[in-house]
This record gives structure tokens, sequence and C-alpha cells, in this order.
């Protein structure tokens, strides 16, 4: 499956002019894409998993190099998804 | 009459120039070695024109449109436009639009329909060999770009066809030319999917065993073994394009060598 608007803000990322911009500000950078409101959660959180099911694997690789994250990182990050939120005042004790 | 100079490949990475610091000492002298060793090679054939058989990784092409064969017939094409690769000494690079042309009409004449492009850029894919090759002076380029990253993509034994057919357009260019052959990309590895970073020695070798047998033997292993050896060994189907153009005699290994820190199962060789 292909996500057109996450493929092509990946791919405009590659430029510099929004690369910079997306490094300023990263939400301005996604209000300008038609973009489903699971897939920002997902560019939030660094959710690999979930983008790489939805775009090219090495526009994938791209956009988490301009975040400025390192490939072992990255690849961590495909392999178990994001870091887990730990749940606060767990009822069962 | 043109005559056929040579095919050589060459495996291709971004952590080929991003990482190459980190790069343990004894395999990044290997690496230097094979690259050198591979221009000179090159440079022996002495090529007025290369074409250099590479995928594009959204240099050029989006979903919009992504072709998957792409002729370049410019005068002139672009270096690469990543940031990390401002260094490469070619930020225009001579291209040939008689013997692309001429390509591209032989190609639409044998009942192959592939884009054309007047001016493309050369990403890493293509620029990464040529730069560590360290050529005295860079021939002309003919780029040919082979979709290899983005699904579906050309079938193995047309890759081959493809390469035969190159061979033939060289043969018929009406023109004293010496054309050589670079493909670059593979052999195995993984990008941006759940197993990227992994290397698979066993794949690579008994690929670089099989370019010695039947092109029947290699593409059926091929299609067997590809779905499950990481998306960036796809990328075989250029160093197929040059088996092609080269007769499928098999080649002589400069060298091959997994490097972890580059993710990247990395292979040099020259055809006889």
């Amino acid at each position: 499956m292909r996500d057109y608007w996450l493929s092509k803000m990946f791919f405009d990322l590659q430029q510099p002019a929004p690369a910079a911009e997306f490094k300023a500000n990263r939400q301005a950078v996604f209000s300008k894409y038609p973009l489903d409101e699971r897939v920002k959660k997902a560019l939030l959180e660094d959710d690999a998993p979930f983008l790489a099911e939805r775009t090219n694997a090495y526009l994938l690789r791209y956009y988490f190099f301009a975040t400025g994250m390192k490939d072992a990182e990255f690849a961590r990050r495909l392999r178990e998804g994001p870091p887990r939120q730990i749940p606060r005042g767990n009822s069962d004790g | 009459m043109a005559s056929f100079a040579g095919a050589f490949a060459s495996s291709h990475g971004p952590l080929l120039v991003r990482e190459w610091e980190s790069i343990p000492q004894d395999e990044k002298t290997r690496l230097e070695k094979a690259f050198k060793e591979l221009g000179r090679r090159v440079t022996a054939a002495r090529p007025d024109v290369l074409v250099t058989v590479s995928p594009d990784h959204w240099a050029n092409f989006f979903l919009d449109n992504y072709p998957a064969v792409c002729i370049g017939v410019g005068e002139t094409n672009e270096g690469p436009p990543e940031p990390w690769m401002k260094s490469f000494p070619h930020r225009e690079i001579p291209g040939h639009a008689d013997f692309g042309f001429h390509f591209l009409n032989e190609s639409l004449r044998e009942g192959f329909e592939p884009s054309l492009s007047h001016h493309l850029k050369l990403d890493h894919g293509t620029c990464i060999p040529l730069w560590r090759m360290e050529l005295p002076q860079m021939p002309a380029l003919v780029p040919m770009l082979v979709n290899s990253i983005e699904p579906p993509m050309p079938s193995l034994a047309r890759c081959l066809e493809w390469g035969k057919l190159l061979r033939k357009a060289i043969e018929s260019f009406p023109g004293d030319l010496r054309v050589g052959i670079l493909a670059t990309g593979g052999l195995s590895h993984s990008i941006g999917e759940k197993t990227m970073g992994a290397i698979h020695e066993d794949f690579d070798r008994e690929t670089i065993k099989l370019f010695s047998s039947s092109e029947k033997s290699l593409v059926d292993y091929l299609n067997r073994e590809l779905p499950s050896r990481g998306n960036g060994s796809e990328e075989v189907r250029n160093w197929l394009v040059a088996h092609g153009a080269a007769g499928g005699r098999g080649f002589e290994l400069v060298d091959y060598l997994p490097v972890p820190a580059v993710i990247v199962g990395c292979g040099f060789a020259s055809w006889r």
C-alpha cells in the first residue's frame, strides 16, 4: 500500500528548503499535506513499522535520516516499533 | 561502427560515503583496493561512453510516474542531489545524446518501450562507484535507470534481454566509439524494512557463482531467492543487464566482502 501524500512529503523533504523548514517546525510541514490523523500520530511518534506499511522503504529511510536519526536506531525501530509508553496507575495493582 | 569496451559492476550504498570513516580499517582497505582495481580496468578499456545502469533512488521520479526503464539522452547529466554527496567532484557530467538516442531508437525498434529523459540527476547509486574508482577522466555517461526499488519491477529475464539489446545497439551505432557498461547496486542488502542491515553472504556467493552458469540457472535462482534476501538485493537487475550485454560469459570477481558497517554485501566484477 502506498500513502501518496505521506510519500510525497518524504520525497519533497529531499530538497534543502523543505528539509530546513522541517527541522524548524515539523508540524508546519505536516500541515501542508492531507495526511490522515493516524499517519500524523505515527510521524510524531517515529513509528517506523506503521509508516513502513504505507510508503517506499527508501523514502522512509530518507525521512528518518532527515529527522537526524542514525540508521542503527532506524533499523531498531523498524524491528521493535517506537518505545512503549509505560502506563501509569495500573488499576490491576 | 562502435565497439563494446567491456562491462563492469560495483555495489553502492550511502554509507560508503556517510560512514566511510567508521568502516573497520581492514574492510576499508579492501574496498579501496577493489574500487581502484575496477577503476583501473575501466580506464584500461578506454570507453568514450559509459552506460551506467543503476536504479533511481527517488532523485528523478516519483509515484506520479515511475518508469521501469529510462534512458538518458541529454547532452549533460546533473551530479548527485543528495546533500551528503556535495563533495563529489562533478556537478555536471557530459552525456552522449547521439548514442543515447540510438539506444532508445534501437529499443523501440526491437519492441522495448523505455521512457527517456533529456536531463537526469545521477544520484549516489551511479556516482559513488564513479567517485571511489578514481577515474582519471570521466567518460561521457548515458544513464540507464532500471527500477529496482519500487514494485512492480521489470522481470529478471527482461533485464538480461535489455543487456543483449544494449550490446546490439552498441555494435550498430554508426560512429567510432568505444562503449562500456557500469552496472551498480547489489549485492544483498535490506533497506527500510524489518530486516534492515541484513547481509546474506550465502546468497551473494551463490549468485556470483551462478553468473558463470546458464542464464536459466541464474534467473531461476534469483526469482526463487530474491523475495527473502532483502529489498536492496533487487538491484542485481543491473548486473543482469551487464551480463546480457557481455554475452553471458561470466565475470572475473574483483572482490566480494560483506560490510556490516555499510549494510551491503559489496561486490565488484568485470566481465570476460
